[in-house]
């Protein structure tokens, strides 16, 4: 079922509380009473459709946001994108750091094993924070500047961004490696943390970690098919634009 | 061990589903690909997926007079058609297989599953996930941060064997990264967190 806009805000949570984070990036605080998601959305001043295309592509991985596409700017969405990396930085991971470090000073005699698991993580930190540097000192930027170009508003350091050939085909998936860093954490947890410990003690880890890897999913998930699209499509118009000149 | 890879083509979403219904009703392991496109192109979903079953509505496989028998890794493919009372004869000669969907369930799984043991992809037994004596071997040079190149210069094999080994080593533990890796190696005491700690600063 997607949700539309008619349904209450707090149904939408009972179907699906997995959108907390979701509608906290929004700046949506609970409290919603029976207002609709469109009653919510003009509270905050939010726009309605781009709100849904996001709440959806969430809910629903095979959902394909397509007819709405062209109505959103870049920086609507680069906006939301950097939310997300911010509550990554500064809630998911701190959240998991910290669940292993009080492991790992609660359980003295698998001190070691569990710090070797945290080293892996710290790794995998790191290497989703060159991640996520590298999207926003690369592609944001290289989105928003296209769109100031389209819209007359240029900015004076728009013209060097453009100038550097940058396209986003260049924006491969270099995702591989950190996906497959959190696959391996997790399954190395599940199948061979030898485990005199607890095992209910790493259950909020692993909760923690599934919940970070479907986020990272859909953060992934919007990039491809919203932000890539609507910057070819700006791409395109550029050139059409110096072809005429 | 041969993975079942089933390439699904039917622009009719009802039958997708049902078919995908009966499919987690066997309760067999298997990877997926759906296409609902009539105008897809068949032979790049060939390789990409590398299918061993193709099932299809028939018409959806017109535009290609050639069916692919084998595909890239060599294996046979089969094709399992969805037919009903007003399928031409002409155009079901080309499956190997037919599933007629007008058919009550019970009928439809035993057709399922027998077809699809027959094409040997259902019976084997799963394969043991246990590493044998070189993977071990392989795994801690792996750990303890050494090139394939390097492993294959000391094991005095090539760098062939190495990448296969490798390849053999992340599917049975589900591990595929070299930091992964060595938190695997270090949990079950093939290599010890000093050992790699001399690397480290060796590398500094």
């Amino acid at each position: 079922m997607h949700i539309h806009k008619d349904l209450k805000m707090a149904d939408v949570i009972h179907l699906n509380h997995h959108l907390l984070p979701v509608i906290n990036r929004f700046g949506i605080q609970l409290g919603f009473g029976d207002n609709s998601v469109e009653e919510v959305c003009q509270n905050y001043g939010l726009n309605l459709d781009f709100f849904l295309e996001i709440l959806n592509t969430f809910h629903d991985p095979t959902y394909f946001p397509l007819a709405n596409l062209q109505k959103f700017s870049a920086k609507m969405l680069i906006d939301y994108l950097q939310k997300t990396h911010q509550y990554y930085l500064e809630e998911k991971i701190p959240e998991i750091e910290n669940r292993i470090q009080h492991l790992i000073e609660d359980v003295a005699f698998e001190a070691q094993h569990l710090q070797v698991l945290m080293d892996f993580f710290i790794n995998y930190k790191n290497e989703l924070i060159s991640h996520i540097n590298s999207e926003e000192e690369r592609v944001y930027p290289y989105a928003l500047a296209l769109e100031r170009k389209l819209s007359g508003k240029v900015h004076i350091d728009d013209e060097l961004i453009l100038s550097r050939n940058y396209s986003i085909r260049l924006y491969e998936e270099d995702h591989d490696d950190v996906e497959s860093k959190l696959f391996d954490l997790k399954n190395i947890i599940i199948k061979y943390f030898p485990s005199p410990i607890e095992s209910s003690r790493f259950n909020s880890i692993l909760h923690e970690l599934f919940e970070l890897e479907n986020d990272l999913n859909n953060h992934g998930h919007i990039e491809d098919l919203i932000l890539v699209p609507i910057v070819e499509k700006m791409e395109k118009e550029l050139a059409e634009l110096s072809d005429k000149v | 061990m041969k993975q079942l890879r089933i390439l699904l083509i039917s622009d009719s979403f009802i039958l997708r589903e049902g078919v995908k219904t009966l499919l987690s009703l066997l309760e067999r392991p298997y990877k997926m690909e759906e296409c609902e496109s009539p105008t897809f192109n068949f032979n790049r979903l060939l390789t990409k997926l590398k299918p061993n079953v193709v099932i299809a509505k028939p018409d959806m496989l017109l535009p290609y007079t050639v069916l692919p028998r084998k595909n890239d890794e060599n294996g046979q493919i089969y094709y399992v058609g969805l037919t009903d009372d007003h399928t031409p004869t002409k155009l079901k000669s080309r499956y190997d297989f037919l599933l007629p969907i007008g058919e009550d369930k019970t009928t439809l799984l035993q057709l399922l599953e027998s077809m699809l043991s027959s094409t040997g992809y259902l019976n084997e037994k799963p394969e043991s996930n246990t590493l044998s004596e070189r993977e071990l071997t392989i795994l801690k040079y792996i750990a303890l941060g050494n090139t394939n190149n390097e492993i294959a210069e000391r094991l005095f094999i090539s760098t062939h064997t190495v990448m296969t080994h490798r390849k053999n080593i992340t599917r049975k533990l589900g591990i595929k990264t070299v930091s992964g890796l060595t938190v695997y190696a270090i949990l079950n005491k093939l290599i010890k967190v000093e050992e790699l700690q001399v690397i480290k600063q060796e590398n500094k």
